[in-house]
């Protein structure tokens, strides 16, 4: 393992934060300054739910769907998500208001169904807490 | 170096540190199933065929890639490992096409081959299938991901003998693909007059492009009037 293999990670988050997501221009230098391959970078950006090879909204939502949160049916509130902003896990609303995403374990099992928005956890879901949430979203 | 007596399927075998499991079984005349495993390239225990029994251990362990212990008992054959091996090539043949009797592969197909060896017919699981698009761009290789069985063969033989670093794993779990570059169809030109991937793919996934003229070497068929 050289060196840029232990950094890579540290450098995504931190071109993630700066540009919103992980464009090819930003791979590509990544690759060139870190001597690896374009694919091997791509590889790990693309395995991690929290890093993004496309631009997201101004408000990322994460829902997770690990077995805690299945468990208790996080199937509705994805649901209830999907009809509050009309859009598809994986997609972003034309506005660039917000991003949808599925994720694996964010660490609130305790209190599942769990979601994040941006950095803020919301626990405890039903489906009547979501318009509420959302609409406190700029 | 060290000497290392371990035992196999209850005989007491030598073997020196640094072997794995496999290595000595091979040594042995004990015939282990592998399929991601290639003696030139790093074993990487991707596929989990090569799986034996170590007693004490919690979970099977990958013969190609675990290293010998001084006084480890361990079982090739038993029937926990032939049926967890059954399963695996059940699972890895419930996600690949059913193609088989159309794909140039065919016959000289490593998969294949290892399901008729282990006698598994047609997989119990139904499994979504993953098809991909064919990737016939370059005049030098020619890709069908949907074939791919993610042993990682061509990503380490590309790396590690043919030292160009094409290929590299992407996406999570079901949705894991080789990919080139930014997932983009292949088609590089270092890839001229390398064939190292192609003859690694144990399925029909790589192959090269057929050249004009190529389906009249086969035999003649004889057809009777």
């Amino acid at each position: 393992m050289n060196n840029g293999q232990e950094e890579l990670l540290l450098l995504l988050q931190k071109a993630q934060n700066e540009f919103g997501y992980l464009s090819e221009e930003s791979v590509a230098e990544l690759a060139k300054s870190l001597a690896l391959p374009i694919s091997d970078i791509y590889g790990v950006a693309t395995f991690y739910s929290f890093l993004s090879t496309k631009p997201l909204g101004r408000n990322v939502i994460r829902i997770c769907k690990s077995m805690p949160c299945y468990l208790k049916n996080c199937q509705i509130i994805i649901d209830t998500v999907e009809k509050e902003i009309g859009i598809k896990p994986g997609e972003t609303t034309p506005d660039g208001k917000f991003s949808f995403q599925l994720t694996n374990c964010i660490g609130a099992c305790d209190k599942a169904p769990a979601m994040m928005i941006n950095s803020d956890v919301y626990d405890d879901l039903t489906p009547g807490k979501i318009s509420e949430i959302l609409k406190a979203c700029k | 170096m060290d000497e290392i007596i371990v035992t196999i399927n209850g005989s007491q075998l030598r073997g020196s540190e640094g072997m794995t499991i496999l290595e000595v079984a091979q040594e042995n005349g004990i015939d282990i199933p592998t399929l991601c495993y290639k003696t030139e390239l790093k074993p990487i225990g991707a596929c989990r065929i090569c799986v034996v029994e170590v007693e004490g251990s919690r979970t099977l362990v990958g013969s190609c890639h675990t290293p010998i212990a001084q006084g480890m008992v361990i079982h090739t054959h038993s029937p926990k490992v032939l049926e967890t091996r059954k399963t695996i090539v059940e699972l890895l043949l419930a996600s690949h096409p059913d193609s088989c009797i159309i794909c140039d592969k065919g016959n000289m197909c490593e998969l294949r081959k290892i399901a008729a060896d282990m006698e598994v017919a047609l997989p119990p699981f139904k499994v979504r299938k993953r098809y991909y698009p064919i990737e016939d761009t370059s005049p030098y290789i020619v890709r069908d991901l949907s074939k791919c069985i993610l042993c990682r063969r061509c990503v380490r033989s590309c790396s590690e003998i043919a030292e160009k670093n094409v290929f590299a794993v992407a996406y999570r779990g079901f949705k894991s693909k080789v990919v080139v570059d930014f997932d983009e169809p292949i088609d590089k030109e270092v890839c001229r007059d390398c064939d190292v991937c192609t003859r690694f793919c144990p399925t029909g996934a790589l192959s090269k492009p057929r050249e004009v003229g190529e389906e009249k070497k086969g035999e003649a068929l004889f057809i009777s009037g």
